[in-house]
């Protein structure tokens, strides 16, 4: 499968010269895989761009968000393959104990937040609400498990035919009430089933550890902590991600090469860069 | 090897090492599988010991009487009342391990229910009288 990171920020877009290079698109992941089909992951601004590379030939699009916080959601409305009559698109999101994923996301999806009411989208819209098992989306194979992370939120494994693993995770906090992290089993740790032995891991980073513990329970992690669970979850390869708007780009190289010296991973590590391609 | 264990577990785990009130954590099946470290006191063990252990296992190294010295069945514990009902359940009994002092506890059990109605299992609090 090709991914491809189109919106690497979390929290707030943040354009500019000082994001340039890490990128200023809130969360959006596009994997394309071998036969054809188009995953969708998060559908924050970096999703306008990835929807204009997708071809009319495509007839069905598959969008997993992991929760409806904004930064995850607002580039939805601008996703041009949405007002494709033509188009299957399924949207898979976490449930709630009391109001529907389609109610949820018509908050976003309606006067006066958006013009376009999701019923009035063009395109065929399917919604699925997740974790719902192992689920077959074209050649892939996609789980999902709720994550420590306010509000329902879930993380994402996605299995191509040929077994690599791509795990998603990139709103996760699993060191929360750690006073040690990580100190517990795999199977006690938020994520852990979802990210074992993964290929490629797209996890949060948007702390830096000094700024960590004023932001406990916020649903992030630190560089250290997003390394310290990829050595946990035996990951072949760490993509740091969710970056920071108060981050720039030298910032966020500072703290990343600061966390490397510290943890030396053994995994391979790259920080995620808008525009970046992973082939595994 | 422990099975993966849901969120709402993990974070249950989580607050359990978080408080001075003995906590003690079972699954849907009633398999205890954590208790914090004010509730080694109780079960004269520490959870690092015993690791995690089936319900006939745990509920068979405590004796428990209700408040007029009656035996009370494993069944008819908080937790397993908790699971078979799925509601809350508080009651003061006399609880003792094997070779142990009796203890007089408050013990108050709930379930906990995923966002789809799903039992997890359940957690109870032991206060001393």
């Amino acid at each position: 499968m090709d991914v491809t990171l189109w919106g690497t920020r979390g929290s707030l877009a943040t354009p500019g010269a000082a994001t340039a290079r890490y990128g200023g698109n809130t969360s959006c992941v596009g994997v394309i895989g071998r036969d054809g089909t188009v995953l969708v992951l998060d559908a924050g601004t970096g999703i306008r761009g990835f929807g204009m590379t997708i071809d009319t030939s495509v007839r069905r699009v598959d969008i997993l968000l992991t929760h409806l916080h904004m930064d995850h959601i607002q580039g939805l409305g601008f996703f041009a393959p949405l007002f494709r009559a033509d188009l299957e698109v399924h949207i898979w999101g976490p449930v709630s104990s009391h109001i529907s994923l389609r109610e949820r996301l018509m908050r976003y999806l309606s006067p006066p937040l958006f013009p376009v009411s999701l019923r009035e989208l063009p395109c065929m819209i399917t919604l699925h609400e997740v974790p719902c098992g192992e689920v077959a989306i074209g050649e892939f194979r996609v789980s999902s498990t709720l994550v420590c992370h306010p509000g329902p939120t879930v993380g994402y494994r996605i299995t191509d035919a040929q077994g690599s693993v791509l795990t998603y995770l990139p709103d996760h906090e699993p060191a929360l009430g750690s006073s040690v992290f990580p100190s517990l089993p795999l199977a006690w740790t938020s994520g852990g089933t979802l990210a074992a032995g993964a290929d490629l891991l797209i996890h949060d980073s948007q702390f830096s550890a000094a700024e960590y513990p004023a932001h406990i329970g916020w649903g992030h992690s630190s560089f250290k902590d997003a390394l310290a669970f990829a050595e946990l979850s035996q990951v072949k390869h760490l993509v740091p991600f969710h970056h920071d708007p108060s981050h720039t780009d030298v910032d966020i190289d500072r703290l990343m090469h600061e966390a490397m010296a510290e943890s030396r991973p053994s995994c391979r590590v790259t920080t995620a860069l808008e525009g970046a391609t992973f082939r595994i | 090897m422990t099975s993966a264990k849901s969120i709402q577990i993990i974070l249950a785990r989580q607050l359990a090492n978080c408080v001075a009130t003995p906590m003690l954590l079972v699954d849907d099946q009633n398999a205890l599988i954590y208790y914090n470290e004010p509730a080694e006191a109780i079960f004269n063990q520490r959870f690092d010991e015993t690791g995690e252990m089936p319900a006939a296992e745990w509920t068979s190294r405590f004796t428990a009487v209700d408040d007029d010295r009656n035996p009370i069945p494993p069944n008819d514990r908080p937790m397993g009342r908790v699971l078979a009902g799925g509601t809350p359940v508080s009651q003061s009994m006399w609880m003792r391990v094997s070779g142990g002092d009796w203890r007089h506890l408050h013990v108050t059990a709930f379930p906990l229910v995923g966002e789809k109605g799903q039992l997890f299992g359940a957690m109870s609090i032991f206060w001393a009288i």
